[in-house]
C-alpha cells in the first residue's frame, strides 16, 4: 500500500518543485523587502523625533502583537472592502512585508541603541551629517548586534510564509494539503514538506549560529 | 571668536546655565573649571550645539551658534571636540578615524587626507600606531588619537571636555603636552580641567563656574593663589589636598 503511494507521490513531485518555487520566492522576495522597511524603520524607532518614533511603535505593537492568520485575513480580505483589491500572491507579499519589516525593525532599533551617545557625538562634532553619522559610524558597529537575530529572524519568516496558504497561494504547505486529499498519507506527505522547507532554513540556521560565534569573539 | 550673550539653559528644573556672558578671543587659553555639575561641560557643548540653549545667543566667528538656519556641518567642521571617554570609532583603524571628517566633510582626497592624518599623528606622536584600532591602544594613546582626529579638520578652535579625567595618572602627562603644544602654535582653545599645573603653564584665563553661573574669573595665578570668592577658595583648597 505504502509502496504504491511513494509512486503516486513520485508522480506528483514537480507539483511539490512548483511549490517549492513558489515559497522560495516569496520568502526571497519577503526578506529583501522586510529587511528593507524594517532597516528604515528602525532608524525611526531609535531615532530623536518622538512622531515618528511613537507611529513606528504603535506599528510594531500592532504587528508584534496580533497572529499573522489575522493580519492576512486583513489585507486579503478587508482590504478590498475599502476599494484595494489584491490578488492573493500580492496580498501574501504584502502581509509578510508588514508582519516581518516590523520585527526587523525592531531587531535594527535595538542594535542601534547598543551604540553609545558618545559615538554620534563624535561623529557630529566632527561635521558629519545625520545621514553620514549612521552610515559611516553607528551601522557598521551596529551591525554586529544586529546580523545574528537578523539571521535568526528571517528562519522564523521563511517559516511563517506557510500561513500564507490560507489564502489559497500554492506554496509548498498548500501543497500539502492539496495532495493528501489525494494521497491519504499525511505522515509521508507532511514529512516531505517539512523535509523541503527544513532544507531552506537550516543553511540560515547554520549561518546565524556562525555569526552569533564570530560576533561574540570580536 | 566665541561669544556668549546671557545664555541661560535648563535641563527640567535645573538651571544648567544662568545667564552666561563671556568672550573669548582668538588665541586665548581658557581653562574652565568647578565642582561637579556646575554646568562646565554643557558650557563648552553649547559652543558647537551638542547641547542646545533655551535663550540668548552663542556667536562663533561671526556665526550665531543655535540659529536654526546656521550650517552646523560647516560650523562643527571648524571646532574641534575632544571628550573625556575619547569616543575613538572602535571599528576603524587609527588611521581611518582620522581621515574621516577629512574625506567625508570636507571632501578631501583621500591620499592628501592620509599625508595631512599622519602629520597629525606625528604631532601627537603616534604615526608608528596608525594601523591599529583604539582597543589595542592605551587610554593616554587613544585620547592622543582622539585629539589628532579633531586637529585633521584643521579647526580654529579646540574644545576640551575633560579630556584627562579618565586617565591613569601616569598618562595624563602625555596628553597634556599634546595640548601644551597646541597652546604654542596659537590654537583657541577651551579647556574644561582640573589640572591645575596645565592651568598655570598655559591658560591665559581661568573660570571658575558653580550652580551654572560664572563666579569668578581670573588670571591663573590670581585665581589660584588669590580666589577672590570663598566659594572658589574652598575649591581650590578640596583640589589642592585630594
Amino acid at each position: 500500500m505504502m509502496g504504491f503511494y511513494f509512486s503516486r507521490l513520485v508522480e506528483i513531485y514537480p507539483f511539490f518543485l512548483k511549490g517549492l518555487w513558489m515559497t522560495s520566492k516569496i520568502a526571497f522576495i519577503s526578506l529583501v523587502t522586510c529587511t528593507l522597511i524594517g532597516v528604515i524603520l528602525g532608524i525611526f524607532r531609535s531615532g530623536n523625533n518622538i512622531i515618528l518614533k511613537r507611529i513606528v511603535g504603535v506599528y510594531v505593537a500592532f504587528v508584534r502583537g496580533t497572529p499573522f492568520v489575522v493580519q492576512i485575513f486583513i489585507v486579503f480580505f478587508i482590504l478590498p472592502d475599502w476599494g484595494i483589491q489584491l490578488d492573493a500572491f500580492s496580498a501574501a507579499l504584502l502581509a509578510m512585508a508588514i508582519m516581518g519589516s516590523g520585527f526587523i525593525c525592531e531587531i535594527v532599533a535595538g542594535g542601534i541603541d547598543s551604540i553609545s551617545k558618545g559615538q554620534w557625538e563624535a561623529a557630529a562634532s566632527s561635521g558629519l551629517t545625520l545621514t553620514q553619522q549612521l552610515r559611516l559610524v553607528i551601522m557598521p558597529q551596529a551591525m554586529k548586534v544586529i546580523l545574528p537575530p537578523l539571521v535568526g529572524q528571517y528562519v522564523l519568516l521563511i517559516k511563517d510564509t506557510s500561513v500564507i496558504s490560507v489564502i489559497g497561494v500554492m506554496e509548498l504547505t498548500r501543497v500539502g494539503w492539496v495532495t493528501v486529499v489525494r494521497i491519504p498519507e499525511g505522515l509521508m506527505v507532511f514529512s516531505l514538506v517539512g523535509v523541503l522547507y527544513f532544507s531552506i532554513s537550516y543553511p540560515l540556521i547554520l549561518l546565524s549560529n556562525y555569526l552569533e560565534r564570530k560576533m561574540a569573539v570580536q | 571668536m566665541i561669544e556668549f550673550k546671557n545664555v541661560n539653559k535648563w535641563f527640567g528644573k535645573l538651571h544648567v546655565l544662568n545667564n552666561i556672558n563671556l568672550k573669548i578671543p582668538k588665541g586665548e587659553v581658557l581653562v574652565i573649571c568647578g565642582p561637579s555639575g556646575s554646568g562646565k561641560s554643557t558650557l563648552i557643548r553649547c559652543i558647537n550645539r551638542l547641547e542646545k540653549i533655551q535663550n540668548g545667543e552663542i556667536i562663533v566667528n561671526n556665526t550665531p551658534v543655535h540659529d536654526k538656519l546656521t550650517n552646523l556641518t560647516k560650523l562643527r567642521a571648524e571646532i574641534g571636540f575632544v571628550f573625556q571617554q575619547f569616543h575613538l570609532y572602535p571599528h576603524m583603524t587609527v588611521l581611518q578615524n582620522v581621515m574621516l571628517a577629512p574625506v567625508n566633510v570636507k571632501k578631501i582626497a583621500k591620499a592628501e587626507a592620509k599625508k595631512i592624518a599622519m602629520e597629525k599623528l606625528e604631532q601627537v606622536g603616534l604615526t608608528e600606531k596608525h594601523g591599529v584600532h583604539p582597543a589595542q591602544l592605551s587610554g593616554g594613546q587613544q585620547q592622543r588619537v582622539a585629539i589628532a582626529r579633531g586637529l585633521a579638520m584643521s579647526p580654529e578652535i579646540m574644545l576640551f571636555d575633560e579630556p584627562t579625567s579618565a586617565l591613569d595618572p601616569e598618562m595624563i602627562g602625555e596628553v597634556l603636552d599634546v595640548m601644551v603644544n597646541l597652546v604654542s602654535e596659537g590654537m583657541t582653545m577651551c579647556v574644561v580641567t582640573h589640572e591645575m599645573g596645565f592651568a598655570r603653564k598655559v591658560a591665559n584665563r581661568v573660570l571658575f563656574m558653580d550652580e551654572g553661573a560664572i563666579v569668578e574669573t581670573g588670571t591663573p595665578n590670581e585665581f589660584f593663589d588669590n580666589p577672590k570668592t570663598d566659594r572658589a577658595a574652598t575649591f581650590i583648597s578640596m583640589i589642592l589636598t585630594h
